[in-house]
């Protein structure tokens, strides 16, 4: 019997990661804050500690305006453009 | 994806057999499927008229891509006729528009369930069910046209219980959730007219789902009586949110709205104004935030919006209502959102045409 596959048939993506810092001393910082219950304070928390441990500057952050969805790609260029890293993550 | 391009397997002959192979490839909800032979497949196709390569969705997160011929094998799998397959093809349509947040509403711990709801014409022409154990097993098109949606979300879009779907408990409309509007014996007029589609043509409206609440009221003979038991099931302090509601009132209590000459308006402005919590009440159970009073009490507040309460939704628009269910019995119910704000908007979909199309 023959069966057709019924699983993804989209075009296969290459995603690769950028390339490491060479050091944190003096970098900036961007946040991106999911709107989720508790992440600002969480994000925050994480960004002191570089701070305090390598002079990082920290970026005014920024805000998804959904939880749930990807980050716009206008924020995340514009995150890009302004900070050295990035950091974002869950709350709740 | 072209024809040539499908992927096919060589599976033993015996059914049995076969069934026992679709398991070893983990294409299955946990129920066995229908093995989708290839020649099932393509009748499913002919109820499709744009190539089977056409891409109908996207997932936004993954950019994984559902081709009409890939949402025909699995309606194959699911058990669908296929006849049914315009409705499906027309609801993953609806997801793929942007506000119905099909990533999130497909990943989150929230455990949603597209709730599917086919209006007009089509429903009756597909032998659907709208009326006695709506929501319950029975009836071929509304089990596996719901199926089909999860399937297609498990196989192609790769939303994996545990790996990328992490629901935390689930709900069973997460195995099929798929329901006929009740065109006999309503007195509103139709989802599919309030949605402005021509004369005929049908709708399927598609909702992420949190749940289902039953609500039982055998006692009341009012309109506010029986909304007001809707309204405080609406409220509970488990799922208030800013999200939208679905709410399928039974003919039971759809009669005691209409005899009193109550409108799909009426009905919703009361659930809104009553399906309500004060603000020392959220806070008493940990629930309330200031930036969620802020969104439903500013500039763009509804006029019913009440001081130091939280409604659920946004405004009475945000609550779908229509009838549905068997003759006996006062029990209706009601399906949150599993969006907590405004991430997840229901969106519907004209099923086999295409009104304003490229």
């Amino acid at each position: 019997m023959q069966l057709y596959d019924p699983t993804s048939s989209g075009p296969e993506r290459h995603l690769t990661r950028a390339a490491a810092l060479g050091k944190l001393d003096g970098a900036k910082i961007a946040i991106v804050e999911n709107a989720k219950l508790n992440a600002p304070e969480m994000l925050h928390a994480i960004a002191d500690l570089f701070v305090e441990r390598h002079g990082c500057t920290v970026l005014p952050h920024w805000t998804k305006q959904n939880a749930s969805a990807p980050a716009p790609a206008d924020t995340l260029k514009a995150a890009a453009a302004k900070a050295d890293f990035l950091i974002t993550g869950l709350g709740d | 994806m072209p024809l040539d391009a499908a992927r096919i397997h060589e599976a033993p002959d015996d059914l049995l057999a076969a069934i026992d192979y679709c398991y070893e490839q983990g294409w299955t909800d946990g129920l066995p499927v229908v093995p989708p032979a290839v020649d099932r497949v393509e009748a499913m196709l002919a109820f499709e008229g744009r190539p089977p390569e056409t891409v109908i969705a996207t997932h936004p997160a993954t950019g994984l891509e559902l081709s009409v011929h890939a949402a025909a094998v699995n309606a194959v799998m699911a058990g669908c006729l296929p006849e049914y397959f315009p409705v499906i093809v027309a609801a993953f349509e609806a997801m793929n528009e942007p506000p119905f947040n099909f990533h999130g509403s497909t990943a989150s711990t929230g455990g949603s369930a597209p709730l599917l709801i086919v209006s007009g014409q089509c429903a009756d022409d597909i032998g659907m069910n709208a009326d006695v154990n709506l929501f319950g097993p029975g009836n071929r098109a509304n089990a596996t046209i719901g199926r089909a949606t999860r399937l297609i979300l498990r196989n192609v879009f790769q939303m994996i219980p545990g790996i990328s779907d992490k629901s935390t408990q689930g709900n069973p409309g997460k195995y099929s959730f798929c329901i006929a509007e009740r065109a006999r014996g309503n007195p509103w007029p139709l989802l599919c007219q309030e949605q402005d589609y021509p004369d005929g043509v049908s709708s399927v409206t598609c909702f992420a789902g949190g749940g289902f609440f039953n609500i039982e009221n055998h006692g009341g003979n009012t309109p506010e009586h029986v909304l007001g038991s809707v309204a405080d099931t609406m409220a509970n302090y488990g799922c208030i949110t800013l999200g939208q509601s679905v709410v399928i009132l039974s003919p039971e209590h759809m009669r005691i709205l209409s005899d009193a000459g109550w409108s799909r308006t009426d009905a919703q402005e009361f659930l809104f104004s009553h399906g309500k919590r004060s603000v020392d009440g959220m806070r008493s159970v940990g629930k309330y935030r200031d930036s969620e009073y802020e969104k439903q009490h500013g500039p763009d507040a509804h006029g019913l919006v009440e001081d130091g309460f939280i409604h659920r939704g946004l405004g009475p628009e945000d609550i779908l209502i229509t009838m549905g269910g068997g003759d006996a019995g006062g029990h209706s119910c009601f399906i949150p959102s599993w969006s907590r704000a405004r991430s997840s908007l229901m969106q519907h979909k004209p099923i086999g045409v295409c009104i304003d199309c490229d």
